[in-house]
């Protein structure tokens, strides 16, 4: 196996959040129709898959399709036990229609907050997308998951033209051990990449 | 042969490492760009993290030139750059975090997308971690 | 050699000619949608802000603090009759609202006026209106119809510009000071945010970062005075030295104060046993052949629970009290690589141990939000042990001590912490004690780089 001491981790941060790995589509499937189908639903949808399968991935792919497809998006993320839109829905000019909000992480607000951004879209007439582990309800538009077809793609996008330091075998391993966590999977590689760099030099014990 | 813009920056002396305190001093030219098509050019010296963590990122020394009209950036002619090296953080090859020095150069063209070299340097002598 | 691959020794750099932020936030290094674009939404956001607070302020002053300065500089003084007085009332939002009213005669000139008065807020539309009615009550207390025989009068002012007006009583309301503090607070945070928005518009993350650490840097002189930190991003440790020790230099504080973490289980005990009130109620009504079934249902698991937290309490209360402190000290800090350094340790308890021991310890902490987690992972990059003593006995009153040598490792990698990313480094005391669970205790301390001086 070869791995060059002075080689970035392919696995770092870096390169494996999301937008920074593009969007794996399956065949037949690219972002203009999943736009498209979005537009067609009246900008209402949701994305929706287990853990790490790519649903914040997926959103930064589409909006530069739905950008192009004529509609102005604003994207708002939640993080850990984040009840309450960080965004002032009356009063924030971003949200002057036409405007699409995509929410990522739209299951952690609390209900009355997902009451109130559903009457306030619908009134302002502003197209709502988004991502949930499983369906909040909206039009579905795409459900991800996480295959190995899709571990193996992106692992050899981001070794490049280098030769991994594991096998394909060790890749579905750490998928399943996983439960099919792709983030995690990628987190195990960072791992096992740093164990396999040849050493060199004087070691700190 | 390419017509990309490219950024070559050169380190004096060795080049690769320095010790806290140290001098670093070079010099960057941009390849394949007219003089009149230089808004304005940045150079940082800065360390930032790579790994499992979100990056963090630190300028230690920080120059813009703005072009005029009286005074353009001829971006062929070499410019030099000199800062004294900090103590810390030093470079470090570590098992989820690692910590990386370098030079990098940010041109502005009048037209287009912006430029950006980098050359990585090494501060401090800290060997790298052997894989656990 | 940690070099970038690219990198030759002929130094040529490798350039990027696509568009590249290093400081892309949640989409990797690829911002998604137009940079310019959501600028200037981020400037509208907050210019709606500030004039939104500008509006409110406006709105105060010309309705409240400008009639009031009126009345108090600009009105005529002069004196009137009571004719009359009332409460009038309204109905407002949340129920009756009452002002006083109190018909006065006064004379300006030859002319005599006449109408309802009391403060100048009387005058604008429903305006001076209150909840209390025993307020305006007792405004009305004040003043007695005029009595032929007393003469009785009162001062009262009047707007010679519109003599219709007049009041009697003049001042400010001090809560319309406190009222401005909402418009003011709408104003600093636009201003400050279209400020911040304008002064990073366009920039890059290199320079963004270098005019924050300049302006960081210009409050620490402007706060203390003293130079900037010699070694940025290694911590300060100023708490590790500031307990000297009695046999050597410093003594370390712990990482986590046993005491502190018994306090808060025993909070957590008390809240999880809150239920023991309904247990009470329930086990009552079995008693009295009147069982609540569903109570003793609901209440079953909830005691469960409660009795495992107690258990739980009880457990860490014997291992603290039971294992007595663990103090260590050191004979100097920070600490550098390459150096020597002496620690004591001292460990109470009448306790048998199978084994004790102290290790050097080095651990890197990543913290990362990708989507919706936050996601910390600590892992032990080094370990280094300073002592091991096995199969011993600390008797009651007395305690285990013992001094010990070591050395950093040349090569170590100094302390450091960012905001996402840490490296840290501690004195761990291990424990295997016979009939107690393993203990585990640390104590943090500071590693400089190798060319750091340290204090005397």
């Amino acid at each position: 196996m070869d791995v060059s001491l002075t080689s970035d981790n392919p696995f770092c941060t870096r390169w494996v959040r999301p937008g920074a790995i593009p969007f794996l589509f399956p065949p037949g499937e690219n972002a203009e129709k999943l736009a498209d189908r979005l537009r067609q639903a009246g900008w209402w949808g949701e994305i929706t898959g287990p853990h790490g399968s790519g649903k914040s991935a997926l959103l930064a792919a589409l909006t530069a399709a739905i950008e192009r497809a004529g509609q102005r998006t604003v994207l708002v993320v939640l993080h850990d036990a984040e009840r309450r839109l960080p965004v002032d829905l009356r009063n924030d000019p971003r949200l002057r229609p036409p405007v699409l909000l995509m929410v990522d992480g739209y299951e952690q607000l609390s209900r009355w907050q997902r009451l109130a951004l559903k009457r306030f879209c619908r009134r302002q007439g502003t197209g709502l997308l988004v991502t949930a582990h499983d369906s909040v309800g909206l039009p579905p538009l795409y459900r991800t998951v996480a295959t190995l077809d899709v571990a193996a793609q992106i692992v050899a996008q981001l070794m490049g033209d280098r030769r991994p330091p594991f096998t394909p075998e060790e890749v579905s391993q750490r998928l399943s051990r996983r439960n099919g966590n792709l983030r995690e999977m990628l987190f195990d590689l960072y791992d096992l990449f740093e164990q396999r760099r040849p050493s060199a030099g004087q070691n700190m014990t | 042969m390419s017509t990309e813009p490219t950024v070559v920056i050169r380190l004096d002396g060795d080049g690769s490492v320095y010790r806290p305190g140290e001098t670093l001093s070079g010099q960057y030219r941009i390849k394949s760009l007219a003089p009149l098509e230089v808004k304005a050019i940045e150079v940082s010296v800065l360390w930032h993290s790579e790994g499992k963590g979100d990056e963090d990122m630190a300028v230690h020394e920080f120059w813009r030139h703005d072009a005029d009209e009286s005074h353009p950036i001829d971006p062929g002619q070499p410019e030099r750059f000199r800062t004294t090296l900090p103590n810390s953080p030093l470079s470090y090859e570590g098992q989820m975090i690692k910590l990386r020095w370098c030079v990098r150069v940010r041109v502005f063209p009048s037209r287009g997308k912006e430029v950006v070299g980098e050359r990585v340097f090494q501060l401090g002598n800290v060997p790298p971690l052997r894989g656990h | 050699m940690n070099l970038d691959a690219r990198d030759e020794r002929t130094a040529e750099s490798w350039a990027l000619a696509r568009s590249f932020r290093y400081y892309g936030k949640k989409r990797g290094n690829r911002r998604t949608g137009s940079p310019l674009l959501g600028s200037v939404g981020e400037a509208l956001f907050w210019a709606v802000l500030l004039l939104l607070g500008c509006g409110g302020a406006i709105v105060l002053l010309l309705n409240f603090v400008l009639p009031e300065w009126r009345v108090n500089h600009e009105f005529v003084p002069t004196t009137c009759k009571v004719l009359d007085k009332r409460i009038a009332e309204r109905q407002g939002e949340d129920g009756p609202l009452f002002r006083p009213e109190i018909k006065i005669e006064y004379e300006v000139g030859s002319e005599t006026y006449r109408g309802w008065h009391y403060d100048i807020h009387h005058h604008e539309i429903g305006g001076g209106y209150s909840g209390g009615r025993e307020n305006a009550q007792a405004v009305l207390n004040q003043f007695a119809r005029y009595d032929r025989a007393k003469e009785t009068r009162y001062p009262c002012w009047y707007d010679p510009g519109n003599p219709y007006v007049a009041v009697l009583v003049r001042g400010y309301r001090w809560w319309i000071w406190l009222a401005f503090t909402v418009p003011a607070s709408f104003v600093v945070i636009g201003a400050g945010g279209l400020l911040y928005t304008l002064w990073h518009w366009g920039k890059s993350a290199e320079h963004r970062a270098a005019m924050t650490q300049r302006a960081q840097e210009r409050d620490f002189f402007g706060a203390s005075g003293n130079d900037p930190c010699p070694y940025p991003f290694v911590p300060q440790g100023a708490d590790m030295t500031n307990s000297p020790g009695t046999r050597l230099k410093f003594r370390l504080p712990m990482a986590k104060s046993p005491g502190w973490a018994l306090l808060g289980t025993l909070a957590l005990c008390v809240i999880l046993n809150a239920v023991s009130v309904f247990a009470v109620i329930a086990i009552r009504r079995h008693l009295a052949d009147r069982p609540d079934w569903f109570l003793t249902l609901c209440i079953v698991p909830c005691v469960l629970i409660g009795l495992g937290a107690i258990g739980i309490f009880l457990r860490q209360l014997l291992v603290t009290a039971g294992i007595g402190p663990t103090l260590v000290e050191i004979s100097g800090h920070p600490l550098q690589p390459g150096r020597e350094y002496r620690l004591f340790l001292s460990q109470s308890g009448r306790l048998t141990i199978n084994s004790m021991s102290v290790w050097l310890v080095c651990a890197e902490t990543a913290t990362y939000r990708q989507g919706t987690n936050t996601r910390t992972e600590t892992q032990e990059v080094h370990r280094q042990e300073l002592f091991c003593r096995q199969q011993f006995q600390i008797e009651r009153g007395l305690r285990f001590e013992t001094e010990i040598e070591f050395r950093v490792p040349e090569g170590a990698m100094h302390s450091f912490k960012a905001d996402h990313n840490e490296i840290n480094w501690a004195v761990a005391v291990e424990g295997d004690v016979v009939g107690w669970p393993r203990y585990k205790r640390s104590f943090p301390v500071i590693v400089r780089p190798a060319n750091g001086e340290i204090d005397p």
